[in-house]
């Protein structure tokens, strides 16, 4: 209760209102963005038109589109996958930098290698840096019952320290010591022709090949959680611990493949920073990015389903590159980030009026029973 | 002596009042009353609570609530405690009417009430426990020292031994059960309701309980407690009300009575006619073994004690005791969601793993758990979902690791009809069917893996008549179709329509077997209680 | 080792420190009452902007402008929370996810800088300064003088509010509640307290105390604005209070030493002291944390250590 507002949970929500909110939402969050631009002498409309055309039909506007959508794409899908079984993983952005890590090993070790050869070796060593990764906050859950929202976030700290490491302040394998300002500006070796990973050309704009993997992943994952008994497991998981454990599902090594997928999912993300953009581990760039924290806000308002975000990546995408490609005195950037604050606020608030029944309440309702006489 | 043959015997003895005592009678000079409930009355949707329930109990006073489950004993605290509001009747504390709206109420009028399930935190001190209920936020300074030195004078001047610097993980239960009874002292109670104070207490610390319930009356308080255990209430208590079926039966000087007379009164004497009405077969081999088996409960002290039972194919064992006895943790070791500590379990000779759900459902035991919407479903699944939740392993229902959607659902067609499950569809979600039809959901799923053996608990609890009856019928059914069943019933009817035997659960242990047709419900009720 | 070595690394430990034990404590203060705030670096950022903007546009006496601009920072900290505090509390929405929500909308590419943009205070050198002052004139005392006594009003300020929230939390009734709301909130629950008080109020104290970290960078550090510029400060509060397992006398300890692996390590390798790398050290509070974690899961480490254990979870009282 809230105040005299009851506050009841839905039996069911109408499929209409599924749909209707979250717009609903999104046109409140435009609404209150375009007074925030009206009160700081900014035209609302003229802005989301520009905006519109930055990030899809100016010349080039959707190949950046999809180059911002790549990365949170993946991240989106770690996040998404594992918060549905409730396995809090916010480890996404040091299984990332783990995975570009991997990658460029991978991909520079086989660098003569037929390049579908080297491709999929990077996806490999990406993913399986990056599961590896997830699996330390995943034992520690499973078998000592650690709260893996703190040790997840504890390891993209370190993952980041060594990832800083491994290019500014060793002489490691993955970093470029060849040209002369390399021990002043060190960088990381770039990866051969082979690991390029090709761009697929549709009309005016390229699809980076991490999305169409990004996108057959989504497909994948919503088949796994839909349609196969692993995925039926899960969603018990998710739904209630005891009726999991109840029905005789090995809860253990649920919460260990799911966190493995998840952090697998995540270092893809990296293989692709490294194959699709960049062709060279870049820490300083990636950790400025922050797209393993902002892969679960895509998540969250994707609601968790796997084609959802796809779709809310490339709307985020869309959004940040506009941001990007606009940026000058008629449009700070900070008003992308403020923009998908709105949207997540709206989004994240709104869908509270699905969930739950809000009405009002004369009488102060004291009583709390179970209804059962004892 | 009283017959309380149909449980509306309210008007058919008069309750002895303690002013009628004579001075002397039960050792004590009658006092003022300190508390006096009249005609309360409290209806919960489909079921009447406490029907008029009317009694009283004066300063100095222990007072026992006598019942099985469903008697209404705990509603009638709830509501001498403010957090229920009555719908009738009348509530006098020391001489005055009043009216509560909420625990906060009640505690200002001295009325505090100490539940099974304790209130601590438990990596804080006893002291920092007993000030967190205290109700002086205004003061702000706080000073560990200086509250120890607090409670332990309190505890002196209580006389309830407890350490005020121990850590409250570092206490055994009744030590606990004491912090809590230490801390409505400090905060002024002048009336203590203990509801079931010694379920999880060793014998010791159950007669240092009532040791210091005894102290608490000699300085004059009132202590009133929930019991369904006969040995205590005729040791402690000055007077016994026995509640029956949301009614007071009747108010007894506990001096005057002995077990059988309360157990006649708690759960009637009539023999039970729908007991020789069965029709009686011959069961088979015994299918479910429990030979000495000890169980740990949640809290760490042994709910089960040297348990050995046996079902056969074909009949229902029915569990009677009042809930809290052990019952829950024998549901839970039969299906392996419990591991145990010692003995075995076997069906059909074959020996079950300890403490594995899937190695119970592999050997063919299915379970109807009490608690249905937490354990029993997954709540945001579909009918067809719930009802896969053990099949869907088979092979019938997947190829490969594909699950076939188009089975899952054709099955769910064909168990909703026939169990007759009223629901829009397969893909309904479960949580919006109504308490009966999600346990037709349950026992069809559990019925249609081929079990051996079926353990319900509850199984009609909260169901409507119909439902009721279907249910009833469905267990008779399964049965006689040779599956061994295990009945846990709070209702002591049930448990006699239905049982061919009955084994009677008191204190983690089984203190009687015996065949329905055989039993006696005053006989039953003695042991329910404590006191066979 | 030279001293002067020695001393500057402890003076750059107890600058970077600073902001790190105040928006430290302001987190401890609000995961104490169960809500996990992962939104601390944009509250700091939306304080130091607010902070500079009041530094920059009023036009009064040193002392007021920078009284009114920590006051600002503090209000815009709270701002900030009260929006995560409102979805996860009232809402019920997922902690993680909130606050990740305030991160992007008032960090690096949100609202801070927006306003920066818009109020045109960005790459100006600021007005007003918080400069060291000379505790009871002893700052040329040897060793002591420059560390303890020559420090400006922020480092004095953390740490007399470390030594207050530890009297809060151990010495006040208030304190012994919010402990009790954060370990067993259905306990505090029933005994009266109200949980819902609790979680609102610390929650908002934690964005007061996060806008002040960031006024920090903006008013005492090198006063001068830029996007971002508390680069990840806030993040590293957040580990930090796990490392201090939420107790604010580690948690000063831990803000130095953070300050101290982060400039010793470049003074080191100078210096060729050590074979170990700086990132280790950097790395090595954060994997300690999770060692410590694991260890603390154990139930023999559990009951004694009192973690908040109902943090992240949102709490509803049982309703029929």
């Amino acid at each position: 209760m809230i105040g005299p507002l009851r506050v009841e949970r839905r039996l069911d929500t109408p499929k209409w209102l599924k749909v209707v909110v979250p717009l609903a939402s999104l046109v409140l969050a435009a609404i209150i963005v375009g007074i925030l631009l009206l009160a700081t002498g900014h035209n609302p409309l003229s802005t989301y038109h520009q905006m519109y055309s930055a990030a899809i039909t100016a010349d080039g506007a959707l190949s950046s589109t999809l180059v911002y959508a790549t990365p949170l794409l993946f991240t989106g899908l770690c996040a998404a996958f594992a918060f549905r079984m409730r396995t809090w993983n916010i480890g996404g952005e040091g299984q990332l930098y783990m995975g570009a890590v991997g990658a460029s090993a991978t991909g520079l070790v086989l660098g003569d290698w037929p390049r579908p050869l080297v491709i999929i070796a990077m996806v490999i060593g990406g993913a399986l840096a990056g599961m590896l990764w997830a699996e330390i906050p995943a034992l520690l859950r499973a078998y000592l019952r650690t709260n893996e929202i703190l040790t997840s976030l504890m390891l993209n700290y370190v993952a980041g320290f060594f990832m800083y490491y491994l290019i500014y302040d060793s002489d490691s394998y993955w970093r470029d010591l060849t040209t002369p300002g390399a021990s002043v500006f060190p960088t990381g070796k770039t990866l051969g022709s082979h690991a390029n990973w090709p761009g697929i050309t549709i009309g005016s704009f390229t699809l980076p090949l991490g999305f169409v993997i990004g996108a057959a992943l989504a497909v994948g994952l919503l088949l796994l959680i839909r349609s196969t008994r692993y995925g039926f497991e899960m969603r018990v998981m998710g739904d209630s611990p005891q009726a999991a454990n109840y029905s005789g599902i090995r809860t253990k090594r649920k919460i260990l493949s799911v966190m493995a997928i998840s952090g697998g999912v995540a270092g893809v993300a990296g293989s692709s920073q490294i194959g699709d953009f960049g062709h060279v581990l870049d820490p300083r760039g990636l950790q400025q990015a922050q797209y393993g924290y902002t892969g679960i806000v895509v998540a969250a308002l994707a609601l968790y389903n796997p084609i959802a975000v796809v779709l809310v990546s490339l709307f985020i995408g869309g959004l940040t590159n506009a941001g990007f490609a606009l940026e000058g005195p008629s449009f700070p950037t900070g008003l992308v980030g403020t923009m998908e604050g709105i949207i997540l606020f709206t989004v994240l608030g709104g869908e509270i009026l699905a969930r739950y029944r809000i009405s009002w309440q004369r009488r102060h309702v004291v009583a709390v029973g179970t209804g059962v006489a004892s | 002596m009283l017959d309380a043959g149909d449980g509306r015997a309210a008007l058919a003895a008069p309750a002895v009042l303690a002013s009628d005592l004579p001075a002397g009678a039960v050792g004590r000079v009658p006092k003022a009353l300190a508390v006096q409930a009249i005609e309360m009355t409290k209806r919960f949707p489909g079921v009447v609570a406490n029907d008029h329930v009317s009694f009283d109990a004066a300063e100095g006073e222990v007072h026992a609530l006598l019942g099985e489950n469903g008697a209404g004993k705990t509603t009638l605290c709830n509501l001498l405690m403010g957090l229920y509001r009555p719908d009738d009747g009348r509530l006098i504390i020391g001489g005055k009417p009043v009216r509560f709206h909420s625990p906060r109420d009640a505690q200002g009028s001295g009325i505090f009430m100490v539940h099974q399930h304790l209130r601590l935190v438990e990596s804080m001190t006893v002291a920092e426990n007993v000030v967190l209920g205290s109700s002086s936020p205004r003061q702000l300074r706080f000073s560990p020292r200086a509250v120890e030195r607090t409670v332990a004078e309190a505890a002196e001047r209580f006389q309830m031994s407890v350490d005020p610097r121990a850590r409250i993980w570092q206490l055994s239960l009744g030590e606990r059960q004491r912090v809590e009874i230490l801390k409505a002292l400090c905060r002024g109670a002048r009336i203590l309701i203990l509801d079931e104070p010694t379920t999880v207490l060793t014998p010791q610390e159950a007669d240092q309980l009532f040791s210091s319930v005894r102290d608490m009356a000699a300085a004059g308080r009132t202590v009133i407690f929930i019991s369904h255990k006969l040995p205590e209430v005729l040791a402690v208590a000055d007077r016994v009300t026995i509640l029956r079926n949301g009614h007071s039966v009747t108010t007894l000087p506990t001096a005057g009575t002995d077990a059988d007379d309360l157990a006649g009164l708690m759960v009637g004497r009539e023999v039970s006619l729908e007991a020789v009405a069965k029709v009686t077969h011959e069961a088979g081999p015994a299918v479910l073994e429990l030979a000495g088996v000890w169980a740990r409960g949640d809290l760490g002290t042994e709910a089960l004690k040297d348990i050995t039972l046996e079902v056969r194919a074909g009949e229902i064992l029915g569990i009677a005791g009042v809930s809290g006895n052990g019952q829950r943790e024998l549901a839970e070791v039969i299906t392996g969601l419990r591991p145990t500590t010692r003995g075995m379990i076997k069906i059909g000779g074959a020996r079950l793993p300890t403490g594995d759900p899937r190695g119970a459902i592999d050997l063919g035991i299915a379970y109807v758990p009490e608690d249905r919407m937490g354990t029993g479903i997954a709540p945001n699944l579909s009918i067809a979902e719930n009802l896969m939740l053990k099949s869907y392993r088979a092979k019938t229902m997947r190829s490969g690791p594909v699950l076939s959607s188009r089975k899952a659902i054709a099955n769910a067609r064909e168990m909703i009809e026939r169990f007759d499950v009223r629901a829009p569809g397969p893909r309904t979600l479960i949580r919006q069917l109504s308490g009966g039809n999600i346990q037709k959901v349950l026992l069809a799923r559990e019925l249609s893996s081929q079990p051996r053996v079926l353990v319900a608990a509850s199984p009609t609890r909260g169901l409507d008549v119909g439902a009721t009856q279907y249910v009833r019928r469905v267990l008779r059914d399964t049965a006689t179709s040779g599956v061994a069943v295990v009945m846990i019933s709070e209702d002591l009817d049930e448990v006699f329509e239905l049982s061919d035997r009955i084994a009677v659960f008191y204190n983690g242990r089984v203190v009687g077997t015996l065949k329905a047709s055989e039993a006696d419900r005053q006989q039953i009720g003695l042991m329910m209680a404590g006191a066979a | 080792m030279n001293s002067n070595i020695v001393l500057a690394v402890v003076v750059s430990a107890i600058a970077f420190g600073t902001p790190l034990v105040l928006a430290g404590l302001g987190e401890l203060l609000a995961e104490r009452s169960g809500v996990l705030n992962l939104g601390v670096e944009g509250m700091m950022l939306m304080g130091a902007v607010c902070a500079f903007y009041v530094s920059q546009e009023l036009h009064w006496s040193s002392a007021l402008v920078l009284f009114l601009a920590v006051v600002a920072s503090m209000v815009a900290g709270a701002a900030m929370a009260l929006i995560h505090a409102f979805l996860t509390i009232t809402i019920r929405v997922n902690q993680i996810v909130s606050g990740l929500a305030i991160t992007i909308f008032a960090g690096i590419i949100g609202l801070s800088s927006y306003l920066g943009e818009v109020w045109n205070i960005g790459g100006v050198a600021g007005l007003h300064q918080f400069n060291q002052v000379n505790l009871l004139g002893l700052k040329n005392l040897p060793i002591l003088g420059p560390l303890i006594f020559n420090q400006d009003v922020f480092v004095y300020a953390s740490w007399v509010l470390v030594v207050a929230v530890l009297y809060y939390l151990y010495r006040t009734r208030p304190g012994l509640y919010l402990r009790a709301v954060g370990e067993n909130p259905a306990a505090a629950d029933a005994m009266g307290i109200n949980v819902t008080a609790y979680r609102y109020t610390h929650t908002l104290i934690g964005g007061a105390l996060a806008g002040l970290g960031g006024a920090y960078f903006t008013l005492a550090l090198a006063p001068i604005w830029t996007d971002g510029l508390t680069a990840g400060v806030g993040w590293i509060a957040i580990a930090l209070v796990i490392f201090a397992f939420w107790r604010p006398d580690l948690l000063v300890l831990g803000a130095y030493l953070f300050g101290i692996f982060s400039a010793l390590g470049p003074t080191l390798q100078t210096h060729h002291i050590t074979a170990l790398p700086s990132e280790f050290y950097s790395a090595l509070p954060f994997l300690m944390t999770v060692i410590a974690l694991a260890a603390a899961s154990t139930s023999w480490a559990n009951r004694r250590i009192g973690t908040p254990a109902s943090l992240g979870i949102p709490y509803t009282r049982e309703e029929a």
